[in-house]
């Protein structure tokens, strides 16, 4: 009976669902899903960007914390939500990617949506000050010569960091030993306190240490030179082809309606365009980088097949 | 001279409106909880972490600092009048504080506590000022062996010094490192003990197990009436008397000492402070009879040192990560919440958030004698309060507040579940401080040794080859010989207590 009753629920839901005019979307508020705590970096920037997104869709956003198991979480909750445009939310690679290639989620890629691109913060080494290692070359001859020596500290296992570091031994042919830490004010502490050789940590985590020279930023994983840390060489431009960081884009549940997703793509477009927007990124040294659906969606399909070639050469994760 | 320019920079953040009137609504209510017998800091502080979500953190933690300093002040209240300590770090003020009341001078016994409260934490937030620069620079220095002894330096004072009954705190401690291995591990990406949820994924969060071990049981104890107080014994009503305040200096200065080094030692709290400065000052008084018949240094030598406790454990927290006691442990938790990460880079990123809340404890401690002495009437009344309101008042404001930490149900059940243990724990007198530091030494020592393994490739001798490593490797050695060497010689043991 039970069953009966929610199957005609369903349908008379389906045809109701079928109707709406998707131009008056959003016609209600629509939830934001952050897979991360209230306060952290995700949460701060996507609280920023939803007022401006706001401006441009016409509607209001209600952020949403979900957060727990590396992200898992949230972005379950996401890929499971009705893809009726009202669940929208963040999603940060490499996360989103590898926990699925690492465990059984509730969740896979296919289960999602992109709509756009917001950030992109590329992977970085940096050393202390110190140091005698002043390039990618100065390292890789380093390692060579005292294998295992150099080692590096990361934000933990299967971060961007960590990846980023073993796409590099992979390509230079060296071999590093990895220390994991919890956070990157753990791995900045070791390394300035000589206890760990390399930093592998995001460029805007460490360009401020940069500048004011207690280490040394020797070069970004990025296609080109990020304005906020534009004295510093790309991988690229030291021979080694390795584009890794860490993306904070915008996604729906799988299924939405092509128009909507144009929408929501369209409007998170203008909002990053938006000069106040703009202005208060700068302040609080986001990277932005916007990238359409398409190309979002293009850049995580590549990135998960090169994460899922590093895993299945050689999980990064489990005891060893 | 860095240190003092920091100092100043932050001074005009906390004389903001905003952080002022948190620091004194903070002060009121943690008074008042300290004087409710049963409710302590911690659960006050874990109760209200939630409420400060919302809050700048320097505002957040302007309210905790209130409620720290306010707490132990408060303790004394019920100890002096009803002969129940409010808090466990009261318990040194009963044994002449409540014969003082009974004397007909519990005004005095009241004015006394209050004024040795608020020099106590003074000279705490002195020292804490003057103390965590300098550490949280040498912090930097700290290798991964260096933090492995530093955490087995503090779950050897919990198995060593806390516990009367070693076999209880060791059990104690023992429920905490199995709760520290819940989640992800850090070294090899493994789940541990997670049970294919997803929400243990990430560990057990601090605040909810805080929340569950400290804020429930009380609640629980309420709801039966077991806190129930006889409020007609309540007389504050003794006369104004003359009393030669300066005689209390040199008892100030020796119990503020006393405070202030329990108070960096991981693991010993204010209860332990005000035990030793009590005893210190009965044993070295020229008439030690008067001491628990009455006599007003006795005191001022405990709820001195108690409160010259409050500061000095957030030394060790907020430099290096290792909780001086259960306190500092949910205030490092509201650090975290707030984003703020112990450790030297917390005094140079967030050096004005970090000088601020030192300075809040500086504050508060004047502003609760302030509103100690406005408030003196009131907050005996506080005693009143019919225990039937306040348990469920506890319970939705801290299943609210679980709630908020992640918008999580399952949390909240995690946390009413920590509390049914919690309360099982305090009927079988099992303390519940040691599981809650082992909460968070354990997994520190333990990445810290595979990090320093990771490091050495395997070399044992990395693990002793820092001076730093051997300083504490010493402290470990007499932390451990202590009390075997009390038991060989008992006549230098500690005076009998009343």
């Amino acid at each position: 009976m039970k069953t009966i009753m929610s199957l005609i629920a369903g349908v008379a839901v389906s045809v109701l669902a079928v109707t709406p005019v998707w131009a008056d979307y959003p016609e209600r508020p629509i939830k934001m899903i952050v897979a991360y705590s209230a306060g952290g970096g995700t949460d701060i920037a996507a609280r920023t960007l939803s007022q401006y997104i706001e401006k441009y869709l016409g509607g209001t956003i209600v952020v949403e914390n979900k957060a727990g198991a590396g992200g898992e979480i949230g972005f379950g909750a996401l890929a499971n939500a009705d893809p009726d445009g009202y669940t929208i939310g963040f999603i940060n690679s490499p996360n989103v990617l590898t926990i699925p290639i690492e465990r059984e989620t509730s969740y896979t890629l296919d289960d999602l949506a992109p709509v756009a691109n917001v950030i992109y913060d590329p992977g970085a080494f940096s050393v202390r000050a110190d140091s005698e290692i002043e390039t990618l070359a100065d390292l890789v001859e380093f390692a060579k010569k005292n294998p295992g020596e150099v080692t590096y500290g990361t934000t933990g296992v299967g971060s961007d960091d960590h990846l980023a570091a073993l796409a590099f031994q992979r390509q230079a042919g060296i071999e590093m030993t990895h220390i994991p830490f919890k956070g990157n004010v753990d791995v900045r502490a070791a390394v300035l306190g000589g206890h760990v050789m390399l930093a592998s940590m995001n460029v805007s985590q460490t360009i401020a240490d940069h500048r004011e020279g207690t280490m040394r930023l020797f070069g970004q994983m990025s296609n080109k030179r990020w304005d906020g840390a534009d004295e510093i060489p790309t991988f690229k431009e030291q021979g080694f082809d390795i584009i890794m960081g860490s993306d904070r884009g915008m996604a729906a549940p799988a299924g939405i309606d092509p128009a909507v997703l144009a929408k929501l793509s369209d409007a998170v477009g203008k909002a990053m365009a938006d000069p106040e927007f703009l202005a208060k990124a700068k302040a609080q040294n986001l990277p932005i980088t916007f990238m359409s659906a398409e190309e979002f969606a293009a850049h995580l399909v590549k990135l998960n097949a090169s994460y899922q070639k590093l895993w299945d050469e050689n999980p990064w994760s489990g005891a060893k | 001279m860095v240190v003092f320019n920091e100092i100043l920079a932050a001074v005009p953040l906390v004389f903001t409106v905003e952080v002022f009137v948190a620091m004194i609504v903070g002060t009121a209510i943690g008074i008042a909880i300290g004087a409710l017998p049963g409710l302590s800091a911690t659960m006050g502080i874990a109760v209200l972490i939630p409420v400060t979500f919302s809050m700048s953190p320097l505002t957040a933690l302007g309210m905790i600092a209130g409620i720290y300093n306010g707490a132990m002040y408060g303790g004394s209240i019920p100890a002096i009048l009803l002969r129940i300590p409010g808090t466990p770090a009261g318990i040194a003020t009963v044994f002449d504080g409540y014969p003082m009341a009974q004397q007909g001078r519990a005004r005095l016994a009241l004015d006394i506590s209050l004024a040795s409260s608020s020099i106590g934490s003074l000279c705490s937030a002195v020292a804490l000022l003057l103390l965590a620069p300098p550490l949280a620079m040498v912090a930097l220095k700290f290798g991964p062996a260096d933090y492995f002894w530093l955490a087995v330096f503090g779950l050897t004072t919990i198995a060593v010094l806390m516990s009367g009954s070693p076999v209880k705190g060791l059990l104690s401690a023992c429920f905490g490192l199995v709760v520290g291995m819940i989640g992800i591990d850090v070294i090899n990406g493994q789940p541990r003990f997670t049970f294919d949820i997803p929400e243990l994924r990430g560990g057990v969060h601090i605040i909810v197990l805080l929340t569950g071990l400290y804020a429930i049981p009380p609640a629980i104890d309420l709801a039966l009436g077991k806190l129930a107080i006889d409020g007609s014994k309540l007389n504050i009503s003794g006369k104004p008397e003359k009393f030669a305040w300066a005689s209390l200096i040199p008892v100030w200065m020796k119990s503020s000492v006393i405070g202030i080094v329990i108070g960096i030692i991981p693991a010993l709290g204010g209860n332990v402070a005000a035990l030793l400065a009590w005893n210190e000052q009965q044993r070295s008084a020229k008439d030690s009879s008067r001491y628990g018949k009455g006599a007003p240094e006795g005191v001022a030598a405990a709820e001195c040192a108690n409160n010259a406790d409050t500061a000095a454990t957030l030394i060790p927290a907020l430099t290096l990560g290792v909780p001086g006691n259960a306190v500092a442990a949910v205030i490092l938790g509201a650090l975290l919440v707030h984003g703020l990460r112990p450790g030297p880079e917390l005094f140079t990123a967030n050096s004005q958030i970090v000088y601020g809340f030192m300075l809040t404890m500086l504050v508060t401690a004047g502003l609760m004698f302030v509103i100690g002495r406005l408030g003196a009437r009131l907050y005996v009344h506080v005693l009143r309060l019919p225990s039937a309101l306040l348990a469920p008042m506890i319970i939705c404001m801290t299943v609210i507040g679980v709630y908020s930490v992640h918008n999580s149900m399952f949390e909240v059940g995690l946390m009413l579940g920590f509390g049914c243990i919690g309360f099982a724990m305090e009927r079988m007198s099992i303390p519940t401080a040691p599981a809650v530091l082992a909460v968070i030494l354990g997994p520190m020592a333990e990445e810290a040794l595979r990090r320093a393994l990771l490091i050495s490739r395997g070399d044992l001798f990395y693990l002793v080859s820092s001076p730093i490593s051997w300083v504490l490797l010493t402290l470990i050695g007499i932390a451990i010989v202590t009390p075997v060497w009390r038991r060989l010689r008992p006549q230098v043991a500690s005076p009998s207590q009343p």
